[in-house]
């Protein structure tokens, strides 16, 4: 019905991707509503949400209790408490339940850090330097993409920068060096450099608690559709969408926990809000923008092969070449491997029958990764338009035209040659 | 001894080409491949016999055949046919074994290549001349056979030019060896039988028409252009053969019957030679750098590297000798794996311009093992120290310096711009971004990687360790230089003994 109201009212778009465009007006997402589509984006928010269990897990550790730790070298090995740390939004005693599972670790999570890739019982440290381990790093390059790249918009941000925080840093700083005279020392000589490490916590917190939520989340889109619940891209958007409605509230903060005691250094009372400072600013920074990835190509900036504006960068997951997946140096062949370990059968079955498949699956599954957050941006900018705009089935053509303007002016950040975007409208893009 | 490698192959040709009903496709596959394995066991075996210290002719047999025409079957092996007989039975068993299964007129294709397995085989040790013109022109059949019907689009023109080209060769070289035993009054074609006698008059007439005849096979400048048609329209497994093995054919007859029977005559026509040879490998060299087919660019880089060994050849002394029959297996083993791998990326990929190829070092969805070893190959033929092309270069040179100074260093830099050539190759064909249908090429089978891993561990291992290369031949090349009737007055600046003997 909606579909049809909107092209009653409006005549077709001369968007470039006109047809995404008028699949968004119809309540869509901008990957193409197909059973396969489908199957590969919840069979990938499922091997996603199990290190993304561990990410959250070890970012607030970080962030909350390594702190400026200036030897952080068992920064990733999570401690019993952490793992037994309880989500907020899953199990019986969750501020909102999303997911009706336990809210302590993912057992597959436990067991893969207990035995790893080998399958195989080791002790830790040997699993660690065999590299046969939750990649830390791929959650840390997405931590720096939002740090370097800050003032994408909201509150939490432009405060880090005030003097209540460094205020609020400083404190905790002199408590975490207590009885430390040649760190306190260094804090007097160089206080902004602490400040700054302290800023970065600020963005694992950040993150830690945006991921909080997404993996409860991506769980029970799972668990829907394998119990038949989802059937569709739009209504596994939807859910997202709702999702997103559902816990844009949740405070961002940054607490510090030093001898038993903890140093708000963000406060909850500031009221930073889970969508607007953290959720969308991740999307801008993440999936958007970055950085170049390190290692597979020379960029001549003089040349302006490197945009001169960080706003104007464009190599996040949506731009991605998944290619060059393997070879060393790049964060999204960090979080491949990651859910690699993890992906469901019927994705892995899927995944043999095409292309190389076991040699490739790392490039085939970086593909239906690169869909899948097409489909997380378009709940992202369909939350938008419900927040900022209007209905789709509004019956003012005005209001229907803001709505196209708006779609297109977010499509046209897709109109680069490296934007993925067409791609993914074909199932022949493994 | 040495039948076994000349009627192994042909009985086993003979076996599948003509009893067809007896072995299905997948047996008649099997049992080529078993024939070639065995061929090259037994010249294994051979190599283990082998006296290393004796510099003149080993395991020779010797039955009558056509004594009228002087014609007899003798045959024997020394240090100069021994590396090059090694390396048709090692090449003949790679190109069967990465011959798929699916090759059409499979039976046929068996045979000739078996047919051409026993003709190079037999060229390389036959002790009479009128038996090595028989082995060079039966070696034609195959070839022409192979070219034509299992090669590209203008299979049918390469095939016919490279036989008439072949054919010629193959005339002016049995006037050649007429000419040489009417005019030494030999009854035998037996070429152990010194040539002298012969007023140098005679020996120039008789040489250059060898140098043309062979000149042909190798090819040489000006005699060259049959070979970017052949090399490019023949099949990848044939341009193995073509590249690897069959053009020594033309720098052993000159080494073998050039030098070995013309010594006087040798060293009148060896400054122009070597200058032939600088023209060779400028040409070849400069002709590769505007290349855009891959194929074609190795073919000219063949040409560029071959002269080499004429001039090699040219300057004579052990240590040069010793450089060309190094630089012939060199280049045998290295362009072998450049046409191999040449063909698995045109299989995979529809094409061998540079003008399309591209990021096929991509470590999941290209070629990176073929990629990794085509960088090898090239880094070997551009004489990258530590790989065998480096050793066959470096002999070559040193020894030729002494007497062709800047003739050798004019080849010298023809080295650079094979550096040139094969970085453009690389940078066009390995780097960049995998697109459009690039981005699902087939994987390699293991059945085609392991003639590129078998040939890349010998250019490595021959590199890093020379003396298991040079101490086959270098009792041979002495002898042949001791056997010149002066001794050179370059005996090398370098002491070629220190070079060759491997560290205590």
């Amino acid at each position: 019905m909606t579909t049809t109201a909107t092209k009653a009212k409006l005549p077709p778009s001369n968007h470039e991707f006109a047809p995404v465009i008028h699949r968004l007006e119809a309540g869509g997402a901008m990957l193409p509503d197909t059973p396969e589509n489908l199957m590969q984006i919840i069979g990938i928010y499922k091997a996603y949400a199990v290190p993304m269990d561990f990410y959250w897990r070890d970012l607030l550790y970080i962030a909350e209790q390594v702190f400026l730790n200036p030897f952080p070298l068992f920064k990733y090995f999570l401690p019993q408490d952490s793992l037994e740390r309880h989500n907020h939004y899953a199990g019986d005693d969750a501020d909102l339940r999303v997911w009706r599972g336990e809210a302590t670790a993912h057992p597959e999570l436990l067991e893969f850090i207990d035995k790893g890739e080998l399958k195989t019982k080791l002790p830790k440290l040997v699993h660690h330097l065999l590299h046969d381990r939750v990649n830390m790093e791929f959650a840390e390059a997405c931590m720096r993409a939002m740090l370097w790249h800050r003032g994408m918009g909201g509150q939490f941000d432009p405060y880090l920068d005030t003097d209540e925080y460094k205020a609020n840093a400083d404190r905790a700083i002199r408590a975490y060096f207590q009885g430390n005279p040649p760190m306190l020392g260094l804090y007097k000589l160089f206080p902004e450099m602490f400040i700054e490490q302290v800023r970065q916590l600020s963005y694992y917190s950040n993150l830690g608690l945006f991921w909080e939520v997404m993996a409860p989340v991506f769980f029970e889109m799972s668990d829907r559709y394998d119990e038949g619940d989802i059937t569709s891209v739009p209504e596994a958007m939807n859910f997202l969408v709702n999702g997103i409605f559902a816990v844009a509230g949740r405070p961002i903060y940054h607490h510090v926990h030093i001898r038993g005691e903890v140093y708000e250094i963000i406060p909850k009372s500031k009221g930073f809000m889970w969508l607007y400072e953290a959720a969308l600013p991740y999307v801008e920074a993440v999936f958007y923008r970055t950085a170049p990835f390190r290692g597979t190509k020379s960029y001549n900036a003089q040349a302006k092969q490197v945009p001169e504006d960080q706003k104007d960068f464009h190599y996040g997951i949506l731009y991605a070449d998944v290619m060059p997946v393997g070879t060393a140096g790049i964060p999204p062949t960090l979080l491949m491997q990651d859910m690699l370990h993890f992906l469901p059968p019927y994705l892995v079955d899927y995944y043999r029958q095409h292309c190389r498949g076991e040699d490739d699956m790392l490039i085939q599954l970086g593909v239906s990764f690169q869909r899948s957050m097409y489909v997380v941006t378009s709940a992202v900018i369909q939350a938008l338009r419900t927040a900022l705009l209007y209905p789709l089935d509004d019956p003012n053509p005005k209001h229907l035209q803001a709505n196209r303007t708006f779609f297109e002016a977010q499509l046209d950040r897709f109109k680069r040659p490296e934007a993925r975007l067409g791609d993914i409208q074909s199932s022949d893009y493994r | 001894m040495l039948s076994t490698l000349i009627w192994l192959p042909m009985l086993g040709a003979a076996f599948i080409g003509l009893w067809p009903r007896l072995l299905n496709l997948s047996q008649t596959h099997w049992v080529a491949r078993a024939i070639a394995g065995l061929t090259f066991l037994w010249t294994v075996v051979l190599i283990f016999q082998f006296d290393f210290q004796i510099g003149g002719f080993q395991f020779q047999e010797h039955l009558p055949w056509i004594e009228p025409l002087g014609l007899d079957y003798q045959l024997g092996v020394d240090g100069l046919s021994l590396p090059l007989v090694a390396l048709n039975s090692l090449l003949i068993w790679l190109v069967l074994l990465s011959t798929d299964e699916q090759v059409p007129r499979p039976r046929l294709f068996y045979s000739m290549v078996l047919l051409l397995s026993a003709a190079i085989a037999g060229a390389f040790l036959a002790q009479n001349l009128l038996l090595f013109f028989l082995f060079y022109e039966l070696e034609l059949i195959p070839l022409y056979l192979l070219i034509g019907i299992w090669g590209g689009v203008n299979r049918g023109y390469a095939a016919t030019k490279f036989l008439i080209y072949q054919a010629i060769s193959g005339i002016i070289l049995l006037a050649g060896f007429l000419g040489w035993a009417w005019l030494s009054g030999s009854t035998t074609f037996n070429y152990e039988v010194g040539a002298q006698v012969l007023p140098l008059g005679a020996q120039l007439v008789l040489l250059i028409t060898l140098v043309i005849g062979f000149g042909i096979k190798m090819p040489l400048v000006p005699f060259h252009t049959w070979l970017p048609d052949a090399y490019v329209e023949a099949s990848a497994p044939v341009s193995m053969l073509l590249g690897g093995i069959v053009s020594k054919l033309g720098t052993y007859g000159l080494l073998r019957f050039g030098l070995g029977l013309f010594p006087d005559a040798w060293e009148v026509i060896a400054p122009w030679l070597s200058i032939l040879a600088v023209a060779t490998a400028l040409y070849g060299s400069l002709v590769a750098i505007v290349q855009t087919d891959i194929k074609k660019m190795i073919a000219f880089s063949s040409v560029a590297h071959m002269s080499y060994v004429l001039l090699a050849s040219a300057a004579a002394n052990p240590l040069s000798l010793l450089g060309a029959v190094c630089q012939m297996v060199a280049h045998g083993l290295i362009v072998a794996l450049l046409f191999h791998l040449v063909g698995l990326v045109e299989t995979k990929t529809g094409s061998r311009d540079l003008t399309v190829l591209k990021g096929l070092l991509n470590p999941k969805r290209g070629l990176p093992l073929v990629g990794g070893l085509m960088i090898v190959g090239t880094m070997a033929s551009a004489g990258i120290p530590g790989l065998v092309g480096f050793i066959g270069e470096f002999l070559t040179f040193q020894g030729s310096y002494t007497t062709f100074p800047v003739q050798t260093l004019l080849c010298l830099a023809t080295t650079a711009l094979t550096s040139v050539y094969f970085v453009l190759l690389i940078n066009r064909a390995l780097f960049g971004r995998l697109e459009g249908e690039l981005a699902y090429l087939p994987k390699v089978c293991r059945f085609e990687q392991i003639p590129a891993i078998v040939l890349t561990i010998l250019i490595v291992c021959l590199g890093v360790q020379p003396s298991w290369l040079v101490h086959w031949s270098q009792s041979t090349t002495e002898a042949m230089v001791a056997a010149m009737a002066h001794q050179p007055a370059v005996e090398t600046a370098l002491n070629s003994q220190a070079l060759v003997t491997p560290p205590a």
